[in-house]
């Protein structure tokens, strides 16, 4: 009897401790535990987008060989029915970019993505890959030309192929977006809007006037548009089966 | 020291290798995170890269946090046990 008590009281201090500890690392207390059960998943693309070269610690990235094998996880999970895409990220890696958005764009689960503070370069395709598509009134989405970041072109080859490379962008945000090739080009090469620099930098309410992003609006509004296309992505597989 | 150049920081000043093995991705319970070793021979939580956000509503799985190495997988699959037959 004397020994059980003794058991409850050590539980009971390292408990304390353990809040304690807790406090002093992050300033933060404990957080309501729930059942690990949700039907909604969600994917933060924060940061720069890490391509084939792997960015030194201090900077905050994300990486593709972490966030694809997550989408195929995501596509195979059955409990699973809906993904939102959260993000704020300065651009980065055009083929990474690109692998991320592809691999979004072919998901067969209804997708809703939502562009908070910036959604910049690389991250458009991003944003427009998901089958609906938010951004805050405060959010901006830089469009600019690509570019290999200080290395200077040499011969007209690696002229052609960054050439290429843009068009495989452009096709990509037209295909999965509103917006048009000559709407699009325009903003993607129009001076005066960025200093010293070509390309524009699109505010929340004007990327939904040129029909880049479908609607503003923050997280509810983007919660609850996923909700609608997971009933409605289930009310047509119903329909497949009958 | 002014060093005016057309290539990028990260070209320039070139971070040690060491600066690379800080950091590294574990599963634990399954679940990704991004780490770095304390010097108590525990791993402390830099970033949950988890994609279900009620792992994220989790005390333990705070950044901030540590957990003892030995409970750390390379990869997901090491709990179970057809993956070690």
């Amino acid at each position: 009897m004397e020994k059980e008590s003794y058991i409850s009281e050590e539980k009971q201090e390292t408990k304390e401790e353990q809040a304690a500890s807790a406090i002093q690392q992050l300033g933060q207390t404990n957080v309501p535990q729930m059942t690990p059960d949700t039907n909604i998943h969600c994917l933060t693309i924060v940061g720069q987008i890490e391509g084939h070269i792997q960015l030194p610690p201090q900077n905050k990235t994300t990486k593709y060989e972490h966030v694809i094998p997550q989408i195929v996880a995501i596509e195979q999970n059955q409990n699973i029915e809906g993904l939102l895409v959260i993000l704020n990220t300065v651009g980065g890696d055009v083929e990474a970019g690109l692998a991320i958005a592809e691999m979004l764009a072919s998901l067969s689960k209804p997708t809703v993505s939502i562009v908070l503070g910036g959604g910049h370069s690389i991250g458009v395709p991003i944003a427009v890959s998901c089958d609906y598509s938010f951004i805050t009134e405060t959010a901006t989405m830089t469009i600019h030309p690509i570019r290999l970041t200080g290395l200077v072109i040499g011969v007209p080859q690696t002229f052609e192929y960054l050439d290429k490379m843009q068009e495989r962008v452009v096709r990509f945000v037209t295909k999965h977006s509103k917006i048009t090739e000559e709407k699009f080009k325009e903003l993607m090469f129009s001076k005066g809007n960025l200093t010293r620099d070509i390309g524009t930098n699109v505010v929340g309410p004007d990327a939904v006037r040129y029909g880049l992003i479908d609607e503003v609006g923050g997280v509810s509004k983007a919660m609850d548009k996923l909700r609608e296309l997971i009933e409605l992505n289930k009310s047509g597989e119903r329909k497949m089966i009958q | 020291m002014i060093l005016y150049t057309i290539m990028p920081e990260h070209l320039v000043f070139q971070a040690a290798a060491e600066e690379y093995e800080k950091q590294t991705t574990v599963y634990y319970d399954g679940i990704p995170f991004l780490v770095q070793k304390a010097e108590t021979g525990e791993y402390e939580i830099v970033r949950n890269l988890s994609t279900n956000p009620l792992h994220f509503l989790e005390q333990k799985y705070a950044p901030g946090t540590r957990f003892p190495m030995s409970v750390a997988t390379r990869n997901e699959f090491l709990l179970h046990s057809w993956y070690n037959k």
